[in-house]
């Protein structure tokens, strides 16, 4: 039994497949431009479309279906109480109503619409994790930001600090369990009592586990100092990223598909 | 794990040896309930944790659990905080919290000025002093311990022995999970060898000792002493298989006299 194991928080599943191989800019790029399409999309049948590309991808990138639909498991409840907020508290046709609930046409449709196009969002942002490693994740966002650096922005210091932060959080959720478990044992309890005094009782497992942060923190920093890190100035890399025309033609499509569903979107008449 | 059977009683040291993942640790966890058997049981003073979920805190309370570097789970302001957590989450009475401390801090051999130190400010040494001392003050009538000298020195793996071994004597039950089969044999009255999460020897330190004579587990070397004496007695030499140097040269002594 453990406490923790059911994040699986920007995870990579590596298959090899055309889409793992794409460039990390492209399919960066290329989720903003689907991202802003889905946030966009009000029509059932472009919902429909846009789940259809997502499919797409999916078999593309050979994953298993179950592993998407999985990584929508942290935000169910986020988008269960957006979906049930907006069943309730839409003004409207009633459809049902039984004291000061009240169920509305337009009600059902906003909560069908909200809660699916955030499920849309989450699954379209975490096939992005599931086909991309983190380094290559940070690579191209340090190299999609490179054009600010002469202004000043740290890009390559953030990618650092973004894949650092990846790596840690899975050694951090064991180290969380293991502290857990060892104040169980002293007969903390956790998980009983109103807010306040959970969260009073967290304080045994909180602080701990900032010690150990910090320790781990100061002993990377020493790690790769001795290893001469000095920041991204003059550094190079094993595996450059190399644009390639399929990128190019990947990219222009995707534009291209955002585009049509926004446009298909905007000419079908209201649901 | 699967295949794991053992009995620990009041007043006896059993050490767990294996290598690393052969699941000493996971062992540990099920003793005080932290894990519960998917299959099988553990029954503390005859009550199985599968049985009676409601009492899985009384259980914890009973056998205390030292996790592997226990430093790391200090947070108090001071020492004397940090060692009354314990008893203060199974609601011992507010006046005999001190005296449970001060007797923690005695059996760990912590002097009296440092019941207002920060224990963040100690050496490690000290600090797993502390942590130890937390859990003695609940008063467990059986410890569970995960790699209790693991960092430590030669001096305070001693220091740490010895106090087990006299709250052993007091009638508690140590279990001491460990890599270490030197210090295993030395120490314990029974041991149990695991390997892949099976049972693999259960003995007293002598038999283990033998059976190992016999045939090899993976991961467990031999100690240099009972190793010597094996070799000795292929030789043809009249020695037991000990792990105890003067009792070794005794034996030799007798053998090559006669």
């Amino acid at each position: 039994m453990k406490f923790l194991n059911h994040l699986t928080l920007g995870q990579y599943v590596p298959t090899g497949s055309i889409v793992h191989r794409a460039d990390p800019r492209t399919k960066i790029v290329a989720t903003l431009f689907f991202l802003a399409g889905v946030f966009l999309a009000d029509h059932g049948m472009v919902f429909a479309l846009w789940a259809a590309t997502l499919g797409g991808i999916v078999v593309l990138a050979r994953l298993p279906v179950s592993m998407v639909l999985r990584t929508a498991k942290p935000v169910l409840f986020l988008i269960l109480f957006t979906g049930l907020i907006h069943l309730f508290f839409s003004q409207g046709t009633p459809v049902f109503q039984w004291g000061i609930l009240k169920i509305t046409q337009e009600g059902i449709r906003m909560a069908f619409k909200m809660g699916f196009r955030l499920f849309l969002l989450v699954l379209y942002a975490g096939t992005l994790t599931l086909t991309t490693s983190p380094t290559e994740l940070a690579d191209g966002l340090e190299r999609l930001f490179s054009p600010l650096k002469p202004l000043g922005f740290p890009a390559h210091e953030m990618a650092m600090m973004m894949t650092i932060a990846i790596r840690f959080i899975p050694t951090l959720l064991d180290e969380t369990d293991r502290i857990m478990k060892a104040q169980l044992a002293r007969g903390a309890d956790l998980d009983r009592g109103g807010l306040f005094r959970r969260l009073r009782a967290f304080i045994p497992v909180l602080i701990p586990l900032f010690v150990i942060v910090f320790q781990r923190a100061d002993d990377l920093a020493v790690a790769m100092e001795s290893r001469n890190y000095r920041g991204g100035a003059g550094r190079t890399r094993m595996n450059p990223l190399t644009w390639r025309m399929q990128d190019s033609v990947t990219l222009v499509l995707a534009l291209a598909i955002t585009l049509a569903f926004s446009f298909l979107d905007a000419r079908l008449p209201g649901l | 794990m699967s295949d794991v059977s053992l009995q620990v009683n009041r007043g006896e040291w059993i050490s767990v040896v294996g290598h690393t993942g052969s699941g000493k640790s996971t062992l540990a966890q099920h003793m005080n309930a932290l894990l519960l058997p998917a299959a099988g049981d553990v029954a503390i003073d005859g009550i199985g944790v599968r049985e009676n979920r409601s009492q899985l805190r009384e259980i914890r309370r009973k056998v205390g659990l030292v996790f592997q570097y226990p430093e790391q789970q200090i947070f108090e302001e001071t020492v004397y905080d940090e060692i009354a957590f314990g008893p203060k989450n199974w609601r011992v009475p507010k006046g005999e919290i001190p005296e449970r401390v001060a007797e923690a801090m005695t059996l760990t051999g912590l002097a009296e000025r440092f019941r207002t130190l920060s224990p963040f400010n100690l050496s490690g040494g000290e600090k797993r002093r502390v942590a130890i001392a937390s859990v003695l003050a609940v008063r467990p009538d059986y410890l569970v311990l995960d790699e209790p000298t693991a960092g430590l020195d030669a001096s305070g793996k001693r220091e740490l022995c010895r106090l087990l071994a006299k709250l052993k004597e007091n009638g508690t039950g140590i279990v001491h999970v460990t890599h270490d089969l030197e210090l295993a044999v030395e120490v314990s009255d029974k041991i149990l060898v695991l390997t892949n999460g099976r049972s693999k020897l259960w003995g007293t330190p002598e038999v283990i000792l033998e059976e190992l004579m016999e045939c090899e587990v993976p991961g467990l070397v031999m100690p240099p002493v009972p190793f010597f004496a094996g070799r000795l007695r292929d030789l043809g030499l009249d020695v037991p298989v000990t792990w105890d140097p003067e009792r070794l040269v005794d034996a030799i002594e007798r053998s090559v006299r006669r």
